[in-house]
C-alpha cells in the first residue's frame, strides 16, 4: 500500500511536465495551424484580387491598351500590402504594372524575378471567352512580420504561461504530497517510538514491581528481626514474671514487683504494635483537641527521664501556641520517638531544644511547627534521605525497629501536617513537625488519665461481647473487679438475643467477630434500644479505619483497667445526660 | 550575398531578353487593327436570332477593299470565342453582309463607306470603320492616337441594331456615343 502510494507520488511530476509540454505543443500546433490557415485564407483573398484584376485586364490586353491596363492596376496602389502587380500580354510582354519600391516591372515574364522573402506570389491567366489573352502576377506581403511575430509570440506566451502555471501547480501539489508523506512517516515513527516507550514503561513498571516486592521482602526481614527481638525480650519478662507470680510463698513486695514488671513489659509491647500500625497508617486515630504547648509542658518530666541527666532539655514555647486536632497518644509517641533518637545521637550529652512556632497563614489553615533540635552527631545525606523510611535504622541489630521516625511521618501526614528533617554530620539534627491549627474558642484540654486512680462509680449491669474466650474472661474479671455485674456473649447474634430479653446498662463489644460484628450489633441496638450505650473495643479494624465507628466510643486493645473504666463511665454519663 | 547575386543575374537576363525581342512599336497599325477585329466578338452580344447557333462559327466580313493583305485571316485563325471559330469573308459589296457578325466596312470604288453603313443600319452587324477611310463611322471607329490604334464606340447605333457592347470594351474607347 505504502509503496504503491510512493510510486504514484514519484510519477506525479513527470505527469505534470508531460501536461505542460502537451500544452506547449498544443500552443505551437495552434500557431502552425493558424499560420497555415492564415496563408490559405490570404492566398484565397489574393487570388480573388487577381481574378478581379484579370477580369478587368482582359479587354486592355486584347486591345493593347496599356493606359487602361495601368488604370486597373493603379487601383491596387491603395493596398499597401501589394508589393508588385505585373500584367503581361499573350506574348509575355508587360503592358502595365506597379512596384511598391518604384522600380519598373520587368518587361517580360521570363525576366520576372522570384518573389522576395515574406512575399506571396499569385498569378492568374487573363481569359476572355475561353481565350487566354495574358497573365497577371501579383506579389503581396505575407503579413507584416512584426504583426505576425506579435500575434504568434502572444499565443506562445499564453501557452507558455499556461504550461508554467500547470507546472507550478503540479510541483506545488507534488511538494504538498511529499510533505504529507513525510508527515505520515513521522507520525508512523512517532507511533513506533510511542509503542517502544510504552513497552519500556511496562518493563520498567515490572522491574519496579519486582524491586518493590524485593524491598517488601527485605522490609519484612528487617521487621521480623527487629520486632521478634523486641517482643521476645518483652515476652521473656512477662513469662518470667508470671512464672514467679505462680510460686505460692512469694512475699507481697516481690509479687508487686513482678506484677509491675509485667505491666511495664506489656506497655512496651502495646507501644510497639501501635507504632507498627501507625507506620502502616492503619492506626485508628482518635482525634481530640490538644493545646500543643500544654501537651509539651505535661511531657517535660517524661522526656527528661527519657533523655537522661547528661542532656539538658530546653523548652522554647511560643506565646500564642495553638490547638491542634490530633490523636494525643500518637503525638506524644511521636515526640517521645524523636526525643529517644536525639538521646541516642548524643551519647556524650548535649542540649535538646523543643520549640513551638506559630506559622504565618500560608495555606487555607494556620499551622504550628514543633521543632525538636539536638546537638548530636547529625546525619549524612544518605541517612537523611532514608530517615523516614520504615525499618531503616542506624542502630545495631535488635537495638531499633526502624519504625520510630516512620511512625512520626505516618502520624503527621495522616493528621494533615508535614514532617521534615534538617541535619548535617556533626551539626545536630532538627526535626520539624507541622500541624494544622484548629480555630476554636474553647480549647478542650484533655486531662491526663492517671493509671490506678479509678473514678468512683456505681455498679452497672454490663453485657460483654467477645468471641475470644481469654479476652472475654479477662474483661469479665476486670469489670467484676470494678464492681459491675457482667453478662458475657460470645457472638453478636447471642448478644442481640440477650439484649432483647434482659435489661443492661451498657454493652461492651469487640468489633471484629465471626458473623455479626460489633459495628453491626451497635447499629441494630441503636434502632431497637436507643437508650442502651455501646462501647467498642478493637485491636485493629479495617472497617473502623475506613468509615469510623459512627460516633461511638472505641477503646484500643490492649486496653488497661483505667482506660476501660473511664470509657465505660463516660458512656454511661453521656447517655444519662441525654 | 547569394540572393544579391541571383538578383543581379536575373536583371542581366532581363536586359538581354529585352534586346532580343523588339518592342510592339515595330508592328504596323494595320496588323494591330487586323488583330483587334476578331477580338471584338468576345465583348459583344448579338441578339439571339443573329448569334451563331450550333457549331456555326462567327462570321467576320471585310467589306470593300481589304487593307490588311490577309492579316485578318491569320488573326482570326488564332482566335476563338467560347470555343467557336471565327471565319473571315471578303465581300466586295454590302450585299450579303447582313449575315456577318462583324463587318469591317472599308468601302470601295463602287460604294462609299457611308453607303455601306446605311445599307447595314438596323441589322445586327457590328460595323467597324477606319478613320483612314473617311469620316463615316460605324459602331466602332478606328483611329490612331499618339501612334497607338484606338477606337470610338457608337453605343446608340449599337443599341438600335440590338447589339450589346461590354462595358469592358466601352472603357477602352476614346469616345463613346451614348444611347
Amino acid at each position: 500500500m505504502r509503496q504503491i502510494i510512493r510510486g504514484k507520488w514519484r510519477t506525479a511530476p513527470i505527469a505534470v511536465f508531460g501536461a505542460a509540454i502537451l500544452i506547449l505543443l498544443a500552443g505551437i500546433a495552434i500557431i502552425l495551424e493558424y499560420n497555415v490557415s492564415y496563408g490559405r485564407d490570404r492566398l484565397e483573398q489574393v487570388q480573388g484580387l487577381v481574378d478581379i484584376l484579370a477580369a478587368s485586364e482582359a479587354a486592355p490586353l486584347d486591345f493593347d491598351d496599356p493606359v487602361a491596363a495601368q488604370e486597373s492596376v493603379n487601383a491596387f496602389r491603395v493596398n499597401n500590402q501589394v508589393r508588385m502587380v505585373a500584367v503581361y500580354n499573350r506574348n509575355g510582354r508587360a503592358i502595365a504594372g506597379y512596384d511598391r519600391s518604384g522600380a519598373p516591372v520587368p518587361e517580360t515574364i521570363v525576366t520576372l524575378p522570384q518573389p522576395g522573402t515574406n512575399a506571396m506570389r499569385v498569378s492568374a491567366p487573363v481569359e476572355k471567352a475561353g481565350e487566354r489573352v495574358g497573365t497577371i502576377y501579383l506579389d503581396v506581403d505575407r503579413e507584416a512580420g512584426s504583426r505576425r511575430f506579435t500575434r504568434y509570440s502572444l499565443l506562445f506566451v499564453l501557452a507558455f504561461v499556461a504550461a508554467l502555471v500547470v507546472t507550478g501547480l503540479g510541483i506545488a501539489q507534488a511538494q504538498l504530497r511529499e510533505a504529507n508523506r513525510e508527515l505520515t512517516d513521522r507520525a508512523d515513527a512517532l507511533g513506533q517510538a510511542n509503542e517502544l516507550l510504552e513497552e519500556q514503561m511496562e518493563e520498567r513498571a515490572k522491574a519496579e514491581e519486582q524491586l518493590r516486592q524485593s524491598q517488601k521482602m527485605q522490609a519484612l526481614g528487617q521487621l521480623t528481626g527487629g520486632i521478634a527481638h523486641d517482643f521476645n525480650n518483652l515476652l521473656t519478662v512477662i513469662q518470667g514474671s508470671a512464672d514467679m507470680l505462680c510460686r505460692p510463698d512469694l512475699p507481697d513486695a516481690k509479687r508487686l514487683r513482678f506484677a509491675k514488671a509485667i505491666v511495664q513489659a506489656s506497655n512496651n509491647a502495646a507501644s510497639l504494635t501501635s507504632q507498627l500500625l501507625s507506620f502502616a497508617r492503619r492506626q485508628p486515630l482518635k482525634p481530640e483537641h490538644v493545646e500543643i504547648n500544654t501537651l509539651i509542658r505535661d511531657m517535660e518530666d517524661m522526656i527528661d527521664r527519657t533523655i537522661g541527666e547528661r542532656i539538658e532539655l530546653v523548652l522554647d514555647l511560643t506565646a500564642d501556641g495553638c490547638t491542634v486536632e490530633v490523636d494525643k497518644a500518637q503525638l506524644q509517641s511521636a515526640i517521645l520517638n524523636v526525643a529517644t533518637n536525639s538521646h541516642h545521637a548524643m551519647p556524650d550529652g548535649g542540649t535538646l531544644t523543643m520549640r513551638t512556632e506559630s506559622l504565618s497563614r500560608e495555606g487555607p489553615r494556620r499551622m504550628v511547627a514543633v521543632e525538636i533540635s539536638d546537638t548530636g552527631r547529625g546525619m549524612d545525606a544518605e541517612t537523611l534521605d532514608r530517615a523516614f523510611e520504615p525499618f531503616f535504622t542506624t542502630k545495631g541489630t535488635g537495638k531499633g525497629t526502624g519504625l520510630g521516625l516512620s511512625q512520626v511521618y505516618g502520624f503527621v501526614t495522616q493528621s494533615g501536617g508535614e514532617a521534615s528533617i534538617e541535619s548535617k554530620p556533626g551539626e545536630g539534627t532538627t526535626i520539624r513537625l507541622m500541624l494544622p491549627c484548629v480555630e476554636t474558642d474553647e480549647s478542650v484540654v484533655s486531662a491526663a488519665v492517671r493509671a490506678g486512680a479509678l473514678p468512683e462509680q456505681e455498679s452497672s449491669s454490663i453485657l460483654v461481647v467477645e468471641d475470644n474466650a481469654e479476652v472475654g474472661a479477662f474483661a469479665e474479671a476486670l469489670l467484676s473487679e470494678l464492681g459491675h455485674e457482667v453478662t458475657r456473649a460470645s457472638s453478636g447474634e447471642q448478644a442481640l438475643e440477650l439484649a432483647r430479653s434482659q435489661d443492661f446498662d451498657i454493652v461492651f463489644s469487640d468489633v471484629v467477630m465471626p458473623g455479626m460484628g460489633g459495628l453491626k450489633l451497635a447499629e441494630i441496638l441503636a434502632l431497637e434500644k436507643p437508650q442502651l450505650p455501646v462501647v467498642l473495643a478493637t485491636g485493629y479494624s479495617q472497617e473502623i479505619a475506613e468509615t469510623g465507628a459512627g460516633g461511638r466510643p472505641v477503646i484500643l486493645k490492649p486496653y488497661r483497667l483505667a482506660t476501660l473504666s473511664e470509657a465505660l463511665s463516660k458512656a454511661l454519663r453521656g447517655h444519662a445526660q441525654n | 550575398m547569394r540572393w544579391g547575386g541571383q538578383i543581379v543575374a536575373t536583371l542581366l537576363g532581363a536586359a538581354v531578353l529585352a534586346a532580343a525581342f523588339p518592342s510592339s512599336a515595330a508592328v504596323s497599325d494595320a496588323d494591330v487593327k487586323a488583330a483587334f477585329l476578331p477580338r471584338f466578338a468576345r465583348y459583344v452580344t448579338w441578339p439571339p436570332l443573329a448569334a451563331p447557333s450550333g457549331s456555326n462559327p462567327f462570321v467576320l466580313c471585310v467589306v470593300g477593299d481589304d487593307p490588311f493583305a490577309g492579316g485578318v485571316d491569320s488573326a482570326a485563325r488564332t482566335q476563338s470565342v467560347d470555343g467557336r471559330r471565327i471565319v473571315v469573308r471578303h465581300l466586295d459589296s454590302v450585299a450579303g453582309a447582313g449575315d456577318c457578325h462583324i463587318a469591317y466596312v472599308a468601302g470601295n470604288h463602287g460604294q462609299s463607306v457611308g453607303q455601306m453603313l446605311a445599307a447595314l443600319r438596323g441589322k445586327p452587324v457590328l460595323t467597324v470603320t477606319d478613320s483612314r477611310n473617311g469620316g463615316s463611322r460605324g459602331i466602332i471607329h478606328f483611329t490612331v492616337v499618339d501612334g497607338r490604334v484606338r477606337f470610338y464606340i457608337d453605343e446608340a447605333e449599337a443599341s438600335l441594331d440590338k447589339i450589346a457592347i461590354s462595358s469592358r470594351l466601352l472603357a477602352l474607347a476614346i469616345g463613346v456615343k451614348q444611347r
